[in-house]
C-alpha cells in the first residue's frame, strides 16, 4: 500500500481536486507528521495551497515516529548509500567488507534470500534502490564469466550508491514486506529502498551544507623479517633435524639473512601506506519558482580519501528537478540526478595480479622499510589506474489530476558508464607493461503508466482503484582490452592503426598485436509488467488492499513467460475500534500482508535452455578464443547444463505487524513478524560430470528467511529545555534450507554444504581437538592408523574429530559450525537536546555470526604459500603488519600433506559478534544568537566523531572486515575512525 | 473543478493511451542471448560445424593443459623432476596422490574429459542436421568432421583409461535423462578405441586442403598452412593406435601401426625433426607445423599463447625466465645419470665435464639446471622477462613412433630389427661430424630402447606411461609390479565425483 505514497507524492503540487477525495483523519496526519515538527519549515510542498502530505500508509503508518531524518543521518561522513544506512533500519544488514572509499558493500534485507556461494550471487541478493521511483539498474555480475579471480568486477568496481548525496534527500524508507514492495515488482523481490529526493518547490531557499574532516590513520603493530624468520623457525625446531624438512626444501632468501636491511632492518612502511585523510563534502541548493513552474538546483562535491593506500573516492554532483503545471490539473515533473565518480584505488598486489592476470615470481615481497617500499611506489606512480564512472538517473512524469481519476505517465532512465584505464609501467613488472582499457555501461529505460481512480460510498467506505503498466528495458554491456609488454613506458594507451587503407587497421601500435586481447559482452533484460490494485478503507478501522500483477521478463524460458501473481494486505485499527477514548494508548495497529511477488533470472542464458557457448578456458587461462582462430561453440560446460521448462523463481512473503504508540506519544513500538520463503530458485548443482558438465542449473531450491524487525522509540525525557530520546532497531533473523533441487537431502558446493533443514550461511568444517604429539597417539583400528583422505595421520598432525567413528577423517567428518550472518543486529541511539545544543550517539552490533579468520590461516601455512608464481603466494605490504592472536593455534607440522592448518576447520572460525560506536555527534543551533531572526531560518554547526570503539572478541582485524561468505582474508582496509565539523545553513 | 476543454481533455488522454500500447510490445520479451547459442539456432550452417569440431580440439587442448596436467600426469609422476617449492608437485613426485592439493583435486576429476567426449556426441549426433540445411556442407566434409570427432572422442578415453583404469564409458550425449553410469572395465574401452580409431582412421585424410583424395577443396576455405599439425590425420590416428596397443600390450598391433605411419608419414608432410629445431624457440614445438603428428597449438599469431597450460610454466625459470626457482628441476646427477652416451647432441658433456651445448638443460652447473628442452617463449624468442609460452602439447611425433616400432620388434623377438630402428633414431642425434651410434650389444635391448624413450620424449609426458610398459617387459621390479597389480598406476577418482554418482567406485589402491 505504500506505492500510493509514491503515487501520491507524484501531486507535489496537489490539484484542489483531490483535497476533497481522500479522506484522511486528522489524527493520522497528525501521527504522521508527529516527529517532524522541526523539520514542517522545510517542508518542500507548495505552502500556499495548504495542503498536507497525502500519505495513505497504512503499513508501518505509525513508522514517522522511527523515521530516520536524512538530516541527522547527513552527519555522518558517509559516501556510499550503504554507509548511510548502516545500524539505522531493523532489518537491513549492510556489509561494509573494506574501509576503502567506493568499494563494494551489500545490503541484505531480511537475511540472504539465497546461499552466498559466490559473487554473483551476492549481486542477486541485492534489495532494489529506488530514487524517486526511478529503481536503479546497478551492476550485472556476468563479467564475472571472464574472471579466474573473482575479487573485484572488472572494471572500475565503483559502488554505484556512492550517487547519492544525502543532502538532496527528503525521505528514506526501507520497504520489507510485499505490502509495501509488491508494487515493484520482481526487481524488488528483495525488498527496497524508497529514496525521495527534496521536491522543488515555489519557497525561495538556499541551503548550504558542508562538512570537513579528517580520517584518522590507525595506529598498527610492524614486523619485520627477522620477526617472521623466529615465527617460522619454531616450526623447524620441533619438525626438522637440520633445518630442512627435505633435501630440495628451499627456505626463503628474504628470512634467511638477519643483517639483510631490505627485509630485517625497520619496519616503517605503515608512513606511506597509511595517513590521515581528508574528507569533506560540500552542498548547495537552490529552490524557488511559483506554485505553476518551480525548481530545485543542487550542486556538490564530496570527497572521501581513505587512510591506506592513497585510496579515495571524489564525487560531483549535480541534481535539477522541475515542476510545472501548464494547467491546474496537469503536473509535469522531471528530474536527473547526475554524478561523476573518481575513484583512487588500492595498489594490492593481489588486485592488481588478479586484474593482468599475470602471477610475477614472488620469491622476493615488498619490502617493510620505507625506503625500498617506497621505490615500489615510485614504481607504481609511473603508470596510472584511472577509475571514473558517470550516473545519470532521471525521470519525466506526466500526472493528470482528472476529479476521481488520475493518470500517471512516467519515464524513467538510469544510465552508467565507466571507465577504467590502467598502465602500469615496466618496473613494476619484471620489464613488461600493461596497458588496459574497461568501459562498461548499464542502463535502464522504464516507461511506467499508471492510472487510479478513488470512491466514496456513504461517506464510511472509501476505494482506490488502480492499474498500472510498465516495461523495463535494461541492457549491459562493456569492452575490455588489454595488452602486454609496450615499446616503453612513455607509450601509455593502447594506440590502434587508424588509416583505414593500411592493412594493418585496427591492428595496436605501440603493444604487440599478439599480446593485445579484446573481449566484448552485452546482455539485455526486459520486464514487461501489468498489475490492478483496489484498496479499501471503512470508517479507518478497517483496512484492506489486494494487488494482482502479471511480469513478462525476458530472462525467463519463453514456455514460462510470465508470472502471476497476487499480494493481499489487511489492517485493523484497534485504536479506532475499542480505544478511541483510553489515553494511555494513542494509537495501536494490527496488520497482515500476505504476498508472492516473482525473480527474475539473473542471466539471459537461463531463457535460452540448453545452449551452446564459447568458453574452452581452463584453469588459469578462461578466455581461450577458440582453436587454430576459429571460433569454438560448445556445449555450456563451464557455466552448467541449462534444461527446459525453468519456471519463474518466487518469493512468498508473510508479515504480521502491530504499532503501538503509548504514553502520550512518547513510547513507540513497532514489531514485525514476518517469514520469506524463495522458492524455485535456481541452483548449480554439481551434476553429470560423465556428460562434461561441471554443473546442472536446477530449479526448485527453497530457502526460508523468519524473524523479527523491532523498532523502539522512546521520548525519555520531555522537558522544556532537556529532551531525550532513545531508539532501537533490531532484526532477529533465522535462515533455513527448505529444500534443494531434485528432492536431494544435501549438496556440497565447494566449500560449502547446504543441507535442507540447516542455514544456507553455515560454516562446513571438521573439528579440532588439538595435536598429535607422538605418533603412537594416533588411533589404531585393525592395525591401521587414522587417515585423513587416505593420508595416515602422524605426529604433527592435528587432531581431528572422527565424527563418524571409521577412523577415516573425510568430508563425512566435516560439520556444520557457525552462521556468516549475524542472527541479532541493531543499533541504538540515543540523543540528548538542551537548549540548542544537541548530542547523539549511535551504537550498531552484530551477534551470533562467526568468522573464519583466513589470514591467521595464511599465516601459519607458510609453506604452501611461499614464492610460487600464483596467488597463494601473493604477500601484501600488510604482511608486516601483526594482526591476529598467534597463541590461539597448535605449532602443527606445516609440511603433513594433510595440510594442518586447513581453513576448512573451526580452528580458524571465530566469534565476529562486535559493538561499535558508530558516530558521537555534538551540535549546536546558531540561528538564536542572530538579532534578525529572518536573516536565515537555520545555523546549524556540528563536530562528529565517528568509529570510535569496536567491543569484540575477534582476535583479527575489525570483524566487520570480512567478505559476504565470512572469511577474513586480511584484504579489508580499516574503517577509520573519522572527525569532521559541519555547518548546515538555510537561507 | 475548473472546466477543460474537451478537446484538450481528449488529447492528453490519447497521450496515456498511446504510450501505454507503446510499451506492451511483446517483442520486448522475444530476445535471443548474443552471448550463447540457442538449440534452435545451432546447427544449421557449415560455420556450426566448423565452431562444433574446433570445439572438441579446444576442449581437448583444455583438458589436457588444465594445471599442466598432461605433464605432471606424464612427466612429473614418477618421473626424474624433483620440485623444491611446490608441495603439491612434491606430493604428485612422492605417489601421494590422496594428498589435498587443489591441483592435485583437480587433476583427480574427469569432468574436463568428459566434456570432450560429451562434444564429440552431441557433434555426431547433429551434424547431420548441417547436412540437410547447407548444401554447402558436403558429404566429404562431413565425414572429415565426424571422423575427427570420433578420433578426438576415442582418443579422452584412451587417455582416461591410462590415467583412472575403468571409467564410465558413455557415447551418446545424454541430454534430458543424463543417466549416471557406473565404471565399465578398461579391456572393453581400449577394445573399442582401437576399433573406433581404425575407423576415423579409413575417413582421416593424409592432409587437410591440400588435395588429398578423401578431402577435395581447402578444408573450411582455409589453406593446409592453416591447418597443417593442428587437425587430426590418417597419420595421427596410427600414432595413437600405436600407443593404444602398446598400451594392451598388443605388440604385434603396434608393429603393423607403426609400420603404417613410417610408410606414410610423408603423405602428411610429416618427418623427422633435427637435434636444433627440436630445442630452438621458434623451432618444433613452436606454433604448428605438420610435424606435430597429434598435438594442440597455442599458435602465438591467433593470440593463443598463455602463461599457463605448457610445459614451459613448470620447467623454466633463471636464466631462461625472470622466475628464480623452477617448479620442477632434474638434479644434475639424475641427469648425467639418463644421458648416458657420449656424442649426444641433445645433452652430453664433453672431455673438460662441461655441458656441450644448452639444448636439454640450461645452467646445467647451477643449483637447479633448467630443462629447456621446449622454451617457446612468445613469438619464439629469448625474451626471459615475460613467461608467455606458445609451444603446443604434443602427443606424438615420428620419433615416438619409430622408437615405439623398435620396443614392439624387441619384444616381438626381432632384435635386429629394434636395433636397426633405435639407430636409425640415434644417428639423428649426434654431434655434428659424428656418424657412428654405439651401441652396447651386451645390454638388452628393450633397456636400450626404454633409455632412448627416456631421453628423446623427456618432457613429452610419455614417462610414467613408458615405465609402467617397461617394467610390464620386464616383469623384474617388484615393488612396481606390485604397483601394477594393486592399481596404484591410476589416479584416485575426485571424492566429488564418488559422492555425485554413486555407482562410482573409489580404485582400491587410494582407499
Amino acid at each position: 500500500m505504500r506505492y500510493l505514497w509514491v503515487c501520491f507524492a507524484l501531486f507535489a503540487a496537489p490539484g484542489p481536486s483531490r483535497a476533497a477525495d481522500l479522506k484522511i483523519s486528522e489524527n493520522h496526519v497528525f501521527m504522521l507528521r508527529q516527529d517532524t515538527t522541526k523539520k514542517q519549515q522545510k517542508d518542500s510542498l507548495p505552502a500556499d495551497t495548504g495542503q498536507k502530505p497525502k500519505k495513505v500508509t497504512l503499513y508501518g503508518k505509525l513508522t514517522a515516529a522511527f523515521r530516520k531524518d536524512p538530516d541527522e543521518l547527513s552527519k555522518f561522513p558517509a559516501i556510499s548509500l550503504q554507509q548511510t544506512l548502516k545500524g539505522n533500519y531493523a532489518g537491513l544488514y549492510v556489509q561494509e567488507p573494506s574501509g576503502e572509499p567506493g568499494s563494494i558493500q551489500n545490503m541484505f534485507l531480511r537475511g540472504t534470500p539465497l546461499p552466498l556461494l559466490n559473487k554473483r550471487n551476492v549481486y542477486e541478493a541485492q534489495p532494489l534502490v529506488i530514487l524517486d521511483g526511478i529503481p536503479m539498474v546497478g551492476e550485472h555480475p556476468f563479467a564475472f564469466d571472464v574472471q579466474q579471480y573473482d575479487f573485484n568486477r572488472i572494471g572500475t568496481a565503483t559502488n554505484l550508491l556512492t550517487n547519492i548525496d544525502i543532502n538532496n534527500i527528503e525521505s528514506i524508507e526501507v520497504l520489507k514486506d510485499a505490502a509495501a514492495t509488491a508494487i515493484y515488482g520482481p526487481r524488488a523481490v528483495n525488498g527496497a529502498i524508497l529514496l525521495t529526493t527534496k521536491a522543488p518547490g515555489p519557497r525561495r531557499a538556499i541551503t548550504f551544507n558542508t562538512f570537513f574532516g579528517m580520517a584518522q590513520r590507525p595506529g598498527v603493530t610492524t614486523i619485520n623479517g627477522k620477526y617472521e624468520n623466529e615465527f617460522r623457525q619454531r616450526f623447524y625446531d620441533i619438525y626438522t633435524t637440520n633445518g630442512r624438512y627435505s633435501d630440495d626444501e628451499v627456505y626463503p632468501v628474504y628470512l634467511s639473512d638477519s643483517l639483510n636491511t631490505v627485509y630485517s632492518g625497520k619496519s616503517d612502511w605503515t608512513d606511506l601506506y597509511y595517513r590521515n585523510a581528508l574528507v569533506y563534502g560540500l552542498n548547495l541548493g537552490l529552490m524557488g519558482g511559483t506554485d505553476r513552474a518551480n525548481f530545485r538546483l543542487s550542486l556538490g562535491n564530496t570527497k572521501s580519501s581513505g587512510v591506506a593506500d592513497d585510496t579515495g573516492l571524489d564525487r560531483y554532483s549535480v541534481m535539477f528537478g522541475i515542476n510545472m503545471r501548464p494547467v491546474k490539473w496537469l503536473l509535469f515533473s522531471a528530474m536527473v540526478n547526475a554524478n561523476r565518480l573518481n575513484r583512487d584505488r588500492n595498489r594490492s598486489l593481489r588486485d592488481r595480479f588478479a586484474q593482468i592476470n599475470y602471477f610475477p615470481d614472488m620469491t622476493a615481497p615488498l619490502s617493510p622499510n620505507k625506503d625500498f617500499y617506497g621505490s615500489y611506489i615510485d614504481a607504481y606512480k609511473k603508470g596510472f589506474d584511472d577509475n571514473k564512472t558517470n550516473t545519470v538517473q532521471g525521470y519525466a512524469r506526466l500526472v493528470a489530476s482528472l476529479g476521481r481519476l488520475s493518470l500517471s505517465s512516467t519515464f524513467n532512465l538510469d544510465y552508467n558508464e565507466s571507465y577504467r584505464d590502467i598502465f602500469y609501467a615496466r618496473t613494476l613488472l619484471q620489464g613488461n607493461s600493461y596497458a588496459s582499457n574497461y568501459y562498461g555501461l548499464n542502463q535502464r529505460l522504464m516507461l511506467d503508466n499508471k492510472a487510479s481512480y478513488d470512491l466514496d460510498l456513504a461517506g464510511s467506505h472509501h476505494f482506490n482503484f488502480s492499474a498500472g503498466q510498465s516495461v523495463m528495458w535494461d541492457l549491459f554491456k562493456y569492452s575490455n582490452a588489454y595488452a602486454y609488454k609496450g615499446v616503453n613506458d612513455y607509450i601509455k594507451i593502447n594506440l590502434l592503426e587508424t588509416d583505414v587503407n593500411d592493412p594493418n587497421y585496427l591492428n595496436p601500435l605501440a603493444f604487440p598485436k599478439q599480446l593485445t586481447y579484446r573481449f566484448l559482452d552485452k546482455t539485455q533484460d526486459n520486464l514487461v509488467s501489468f498489475y490492478g490494485k483496489a484498496d479499501y478503507t471503512f470508517k479507518e478501522k478497517y483496512f484492506a488492499s489486494v494487488l494482482v500483477r502479471a511480469d513478462g521478463s525476458s530472462n525467463a524460458q519463453p514456455t514460462h513467460r510470465w508470472f502471476y501473481a497476487p499480494t493481499l494486505s489487511v489492517g485493523w485499527s484497534i485504536k479506532n475500534e475499542f480505544l478511541k477514548d483510553n489515553t494511555l494508548i494513542n494509537d495501536a495497529i494490527f496488520r497482515v500482508s500476505a504476498g508472492r511477488i516473482g525473480r527474475t533470472n539473473s542471466y539471459d542464458n537461463y531463457s535460452q535452455g540448453p545452449q551452446y557457448t564459447a568458453f574452452v578456458g581452463y584453469t588459469g587461462n578462461l578466455t581461450v578464443p577458440g582453436y587454430n582462430a576459429f571460433g569454438a561453440l560448445t556445449r555450456s560446460y563451464s557455466f552448467g547444463w541449462v534444461g527446459y521448462d525453468i519456471p519463474w523463481a518466487y518469493s512468498d512473503q508473510l508479515n504480521v505487524g502491530a504499532d503501538l504508540t503509548l504514553l502520550d506519544n512518547r513510547l513507540s513500538l513497532a514489531a514485525d513478524f514476518y517469514t520469506k520463503i524463495e522458492k524455485n530458485l535456481l541452483l548449480g548443482v554439481p551434476a553429470y560430470a560423465e556428460y562434461g558438465y561441471t554443473q546442472a542449473i536446477k530449479s526448485g531450491m527453497s530457502v526460508k528467511n523468519t524473524g523479527i524487525d523491532l523498532t523502539l522509540s522512546a521520548k525519555v525525557l520531555s522537558a522544556a529545555k532537556f529532551t531525550w530520546n532513545s531508539s532501537l532497531n533490531l532484526n532477529h533473523n533465522k535462515n533455513v534450507l527448505r529444500a534443494l533441487p531434485g528432492g536431494l537431502d544435501q549438496l556440497v558446493i565447494g566449500n560449502r554444504l547446504l543441507r535442507v533443514g540447516a542455514a544456507t550461511d553455515q560454516y562446513w568444517l571438521l573439528q579440532n581437538d588439538g595435536i598429535f604429539t607422538a605418533d603412537a597417539e594416533v588411533p589404531l583400528v585393525n592395525g591401521q592408523p587414522q587417515k585423513y583422505n587416505g593420508i595416515a595421520l602422524k605426529a604433527g598432525d592435528p587432531r581431528w574429530r572422527d565424527q563418524n567413528g571409521d577412523n577415516q577423517i573425510n568430508d563425512d567428518d566435516k560439520v556444520l559450525l557457525g552462521n556468516a550472518m549475524p542472527t541479532l543486529v541493531g543499533g541504538f541511539e540515543n540523543s540528548f537536546r538542551y537548549g540548542n545544543w544537541s548530542l547523539s550517539a549511535l551504537l550498531y552490533f552484530n551477534l551470533g555470526r562467526k568468522i573464519i579468520n583466513e589470514e591467521s590461516a595464511a599465516r601459519f601455512d607458510f609453506i604452501n604459500r611461499e614464492g610460487n608464481s600464483d596467488v597463494a603466494s601473493v604477500k601484501e605490504i600488510t604482511f608486516w603488519e601483526k594482526r591476529g592472536d598467534y597463541s590461539r593455534y597448535p605449532l602443527y607440522n606445516p609440511w603433513s600433506t594433510v595440510i594442518p592448518y586447513r581453513i576448512d576447520q573451526d580452528l580458524f572460525l571465530e566469534n565476529g559478534d562486535f559493538l561499535k560506536l558508530r558516530s558521537l555527534t555534538l551540535g549546536y543551533e546558531l540561528k538564536s544568537l542572530f538579532s534578525r531572526k529572518d536573516l536565515m531560518k537555520r545555523l546549524f554547526v556540528y563536530g562528529s566523531a565517528n568509529n570510535l570503539f569496536t567491543i569484540t572478541g575477534y582476535s583479527g582485524q575489525d570483524p566487520e572486515l570480512v567478505g559476504y561468505n565470512g572469511y577474513d582474508t586480511g584484504y579489508g582496509m580499516p574503517i577509520p575512525r573519522t572527525y569532521t565539523l559541519g555547518v548546515k545553513l538555510e537561507l | 473543478m475548473e472546466k477543460l476543454s474537451k478537446k484538450k481533455m481528449k488529447n492528453i488522454l490519447y497521450l496515456f493511451i498511446s504510450a501505454f500500447m507503446l510499451s506492451a510490445c511483446s517483442k520486448t520479451l522475444d530476445i535471443d542471448s548474443v552471448r550463447s547459442v540457442s538449440e534452435p539456432n545451432m546447427w544449421k550452417t557449415l560455420e556450426d560445424t566448423r565452431a562444433g569440431i574446433m570445439g572438441v580440439y579446444a576442449l581437448t587442448r583444455a583438458a589436457l593443459s588444465d594445471n599442466n596436467c598432461h605433464w605432471i600426469y606424464g612427466d612429473v609422476r614418477g618421473g626424474d623432476f624433483l620440485s623444491p617449492k611446490r608441495q603439491d608437485l612434491k606430493a604428485v613426485i612422492g605417489n601421494n596422490l590422496n594428498a589435498s592439493y587443489p591441483v592435485i583435486e583437480a587433476m583427480s576429476n574427469w569432468t574436463r574429459f568428459y566434456a570432450v567426449v560429451n562434444s564429440a556426441n552431441v557433434f555426431l549426433e547433429n551434424v547431420a542436421k548441417v547436412k540437410a540445411n547447407d548444401r554447402r556442407y558436403t558429404e566429404s566434409n562431413m565425414l572429415v568432421d565426424m571422423a575427427q570427432a570420433r578420433f578426438l572422442r576415442a582418443y579422452a578415453y584412451f587417455y582416461m583409461v591410462r590415467i583412472w583404469g575403468d571409467v564410465p564409458f558413455i557415447l551418446s550425449s545424454g541430454e534430458g535423462s543424463f543417466e549416471n553410469k557406473p565404471r565399465e572395465s578398461q579391456a572393453r574401452i581400449m577394445a573399442w578405441v582401437e576399433q573406433e580409431m581404425l575407423k576415423a582412421a579409413t575417413d582421416l585424410p593424409f592432409v587437410y586442403s591440400n588435395n588429398d583424395p578423401q578431402q577435395p577443396g581447402n578444408y573450411y576455405n582455409e589453406d593446409p598452412g592453416r591447418w597443417g599439425g593442428a587437425l587430426v590425420t590418417k597419420n595421427s590416428a596410427y600414432g595413437v593406435l600405436a600407443h593404444v596397443a602398446a598400451w594392451v600390450g598388443d605388440y604385434s598391433r603396434v608393429a603393423g601401426y607403426t609400420r603404417f605411419v613410417l610408410d606414410n608419414y610423408g603423405k602428411s608432410g610429416i618427418n623427422y625433426t633435427g637435434t636444433a629445431d627440436l630445442t630452438n624457440p621458434n623451432g618444433f614445438f613452436w606454433n604448428k607445423n605438420n610435424r606435430q603428428m597429434l598435438g594442440f597449438n597455442s599458435d602465438w599469431g591467433h593470440i593463443d599463447g598463455s602463461v599457463t597450460g605448457h610445459l614451459e610454466e613448470l620447467t623454466l625459470a633463471e636464466p631462461v625466465t625472470n622466475k628464480v626457482v623452477p617448479d620442477i628441476y632434474i638434479p644434475k646427477d639424475t641427469v648425467l645419470k639418463i644421458f648416458n652416451w657420449p656424442n649426444d647432441d641433445r645433452f652430453s658433456i664433453d672431455t673438460l665435464g662441461q655441458p656441450r651445448n644448452e639444448r636439454y638443460f640450461t645452467n646445467f652447473n647451477g643449483k637447479y639446471p633448467i630443462f629447456s628442452k621446449i622454451k617457446s617463449i612468445q613469438g619464439g624468442s629469448t625474451d626471459p622477462n615475460f613467461r608467455y609460452f606458445t609451444s603446443a602439447l604434443v602427443f606424438t611425433r615420428l620419433e615416438d613412433v619409430l622408437l615405439l616400432r623398435a620396443e614392439a620388434l624387441a619384444v616381438l623377438g626381432d632384435r635386429a630389427g629394434a636395433i636397426s630402428e633405435l639407430i636409425n633414431l640415434q644417428s639423428r642425434r649426434l654431434v655434428p661430424n659424428i656418424t657412428d651410434v654405439f651401441i652396447d650389444t651386451n645390454r638388452d635391448v628393450v633397456d636400450l630402447i626404454f633409455e632412448e624413450r627416456h631421453r628423446e620424449l623427456l618432457g613429452e609426458g610419455h614417462r610414467w606411461y613408458d615405465l609402467i610398459r617397461y617394467n610390464k617387459i620386464k616383469q623384474s621390479n617388484q615393488a612396481f609390479m606390485n604397483l601394477i597389480a594393486s592399481g596404484g598406476i591410476y589416479w584416485p577418482i575426485s571424492r566429488k565425483l564418488i559422492s555425485r554418482n554413486t555407482l562410482l567406485t573409489q580404485n582400491a589402491y587410494w582407499n
